[in-house]
């Protein structure tokens, strides 16, 4: 790494982004019918691939987080962390650039997000990616 | 440096997808591979590994739950919030909210005979608490229960008669 100061930020970087994708992973893998439903609320997705997604996508948020942490391969396992946030960004932004919003009225599924949480997600998102290309391109630049 | 980036990335998805299909296929909380997702066809679910929404006993068209109200041939139970439905409901429908069902079931018990012919509705075809009520409802041996696949929303936009509690 190029000096100290780089050094510390990637650490606090794969520290943030790991726990934050491990913990977010965690809800979905126990409730995926829940998370199935969530997918189904954005509209964006053709059925047949709704339920294949909520299966996978908490795995490769867990997997890659505890990559990230544990140094495992840490550059693919930002670059499938930033990609999961581009997703992200995409679904919600073109959601809220549409004014969809889901609300099944259902007693078991949380709550209807809000357009005020759903900018707060955009911008914790964009936060963690710009945070993810700076670990990549800072660890790129590693001797 | 690239390359070995990809390689790792492939490593990792590869090891996801093997995990999550595995932990799906033993876990009780694991999901069937595809889900019911077209409204047209019912209430919508993802959908358990072994078993799926007892379509046969939805009721699918908004004109056969009109009728039915209409010449009261069933009693109606509405299964959402109570603000919810004192804000607006089917004519004649009780509100028994699946929320509360473990305090409201002595009050069902005593004033639905179980041989009483059933419908229940939630919100929407996107809710499932219809069918989670009646399914209840069968192991309490309730013989005869039916689900209004399409819910109030459906009601509603059809422009059906509402019935409103004022508080």
């Amino acid at each position: 790494m190029k000096n100290n100061f780089t050094v510390i930020l990637c650490f606090i970087i794969k520290l943030v982004l790991g726990i934050t994708f491990v913990y977010a992973s965690w809800h979905k893998i126990e409730d995926p019918a829940e998370f199935a439903k969530i997918l189904y609320g954005y509209a964006l997705f053709p059925g047949f691939v709704i339920n294949i997604l909520a299966i996978v996508i908490p795995f490769v948020e867990l997997v890659a987080g505890f990559s990230l942490m544990m140094g495992l391969f840490p550059r693919s396992a930002v670059l499938i962390l930033n990609g999961l946030l581009l997703g992200f960004i995409l679904v919600i932004g073109f959601n809220l650039l549409r004014g969809h919003q889901f609300d099944c009225g259902c007693f078991s599924l949380a709550s209807q997000t809000s357009t005020a949480s759903n900018i707060s997600y955009l911008i914790r998102d964009g936060l963690l990616l710009i945070a993810g290309i700076y670990f990549y391109k800072a660890s790129a630049t590693a001797s | 440096m690239v390359k070995n980036d990809l390689k790792g990335c492939f490593i990792l998805i590869a090891v996801a997808v093997i995990s999550a299909f595995l932990f799906n296929q033993f876990s009780p909380f694991g999901i069937a591979v595809f889900g019911q997702w077209e409204t047209s066809k019912g209430v919508v679910s993802a959908g358990s590994k072994t078993q799926s929404l007892n379509a046969s006993i939805e009721i699918n068209h908004p004109d056969i739950i009109k009728q039915i109200v209409e010449k009261k041939q069933r009693i109606i139970l509405d299964v959402r919030p109570t603000e919810t439905y004192n804000q607006g409901h089917l004519p004649g429908a009780l509100s028994f909210p699946l929320m509360d069902f473990d305090q409201m079931v002595e009050q069902l018990l005593t004033s639905i005979k179980k041989a009483s012919p059933i419908l229940v509705y939630c919100s929407s075809v996107e809710c499932t608490d219809s069918h989670t009520f009646a399914e209840r409802l069968k192991n309490m041996k309730y013989e005869n229960v039916k689900v209004f696949s399409g819910g109030f929303r459906q009601w509603e936009e059809k422009g059906f008669n509402i019935e409103k509690n004022e508080e």
